[in-house]
């Protein structure tokens, strides 16, 4: 289980880099449990709308609401508990 | 500088919405442009805007006033940057008060114009907001009709749709009552974010259109020349002509900002490559969200 969450953060971790467009950044370079938004990565909601299509797209994962958006984009962390939960309910 | 065969678009931002807290941007701070412009701006305006980069508190008087003036100061910073690394634009497009800069960047006015008309737009905006206190906010995540029936659903309050920013992003205006109630409505119909911007007047609403005649008057000794770059009109979707620039300027803050039709408009141009001339990446996050294909990016980038 261990190893599927691993890759499950890298696959994320991706997600965020090919969403937004950070060219200059790796996903080693994005910590799992850093703050996603304000002082850690610096993602804004503009930024927030793409990562909630990115993960629909790409997991079938729906984010509701903004309440859920919010406990979900904590961090790569938040995210894949998250994807995680919703793809073993599905 | 040119790294394809298409066109080069230079955009133009409208409001920062912080003070860009120069402290955290110490290439920013040694740039000779940067000094020169703060230099200049701070002498004409009387406003200590390097204290103000560097300490400025919403709190304070004049904030928003002020924000605009750097919001101006910081395109013209970083359109001088960009020419002076070589980068020649085919065409302008603005976003909002990203029109004073603009045109300045254009030669259509002078650096002190630009400033001039800044700073007194400014003050009037200040002034609506004492008597009359209006606010914004920004709506993410719901479609166009969603938006519109929260306007309609709290009818009374003058809300309006002030920008219209991309398919799922909105920017609302009218009265701050009003304005506070849409964002809960807004939440409760499953944005993915809906918040309240800094400004204390609905900015793009009819409300404004009342100021035309002095926004005209502000105008009247400017000389405005024929734009050396052209600037996409967001409402005829044409380059703006040297007669209708002081009308434009004299409405446009009591009217809605069309930015999809501009970016849309660019892209039919053969424009590949957006440089938003500006020190955050606003402009570029919203044109990442209409088309992925088109090569974006910040003045303001790594400084």
């Amino acid at each position: 289980m261990a190893q599927s969450n691993d890759h499950l953060i890298e696959k994320l971790k991706h997600l965020i880099i090919q969403r937004l467009r950070l060219a200059d950044m790796t996903p080693e370079m994005i910590e799992t449990d850093a703050p996603l938004f304000g002082e850690g990565l610096g993602l804004d909601s503009i930024d927030a709308l793409e990562l909630v299509l990115g993960l629909e797209k790409e997991f079938g994962v729906i984010i509701p609401d903004a309440e859920v958006g919010k406990k979900v984009f904590q961090s790569v962390r938040t995210m894949a508990q998250y994807v995680f939960e919703q793809q073993k309910t599905a | 500088m040119r790294t394809s065969n298409g066109k080069t678009a230079f955009c133009f931002p409208g409001q920062l919405q912080e003070r860009p807290r120069l402290e955290d941007h110490p290439r920013l701070a040694e740039d000779p442009h940067f000094k020169k412009c703060l230099e200049k701006a701070s002498y004409e305006t009387k406003f200590d805007l390097l204290n103000f980069s560097l300490k400025g508190d919403e709190k304070e008087t004049g904030f928003n006033l002020k924000l605009q003036i750097l919001t101006y100061l910081l395109s013209m910073v970083h359109f001088y940057r960009m020419r002076a690394a070589g980068w020649t634009p085919d065409i302008f497009a603005e976003h909002s008060m990203g029109i004073y800069a603009a045109l300045a960047a254009a030669e259509a006015i002078t650096f002190e114009e630009g400033l001039f008309i800044t700073e007194s737009i400014g003050r009037l905006l200040e002034r609506e907001g004492t008597f009359h206190r209006g606010a914004m906010a920004s709506i993410i995540g719901l479609p166009l009709e969603e938006v519109q029936k929260i306007c309609r659903d709290l009818d009374g309050y003058q809300l309006s749709i002030a920008n219209y920013n991309g398919s799922m992003q909105y920017v609302l205006s009218g009265e701050e009552e009003g304005i506070k109630k849409a964002i809960s409505l807004a939440l409760s119909r499953k944005a993915v974010s809906a918040r309240q911007l800094s400004f204390q007047t609905a900015l793009h609403s009819p409300s404004l259109y009342s100021l035309r005649e002095e926004i005209t008057n502000v105008l009247k000794d400017v000389k405005v020349q024929p734009p050396k770059f052209p600037i996409i009109n967001h409402w005829t979707i044409t380059p703006l002509k040297r007669e209708e620039i002081k009308d434009f300027l004299s409405q446009e803050i009591g009217r809605p900002v069309y930015w999809v039709r501009c970016v849309e408009r660019l892209l039919q141009e053969g424009v590949t490559q957006i440089v938003e001339i500006g020190h955050e990446a606003t402009l570029t996050k919203l044109i990442r969200w209409m088309n992925r294909d088109v090569e974006t990016f910040s003045a303001g980038d790594g400084l």
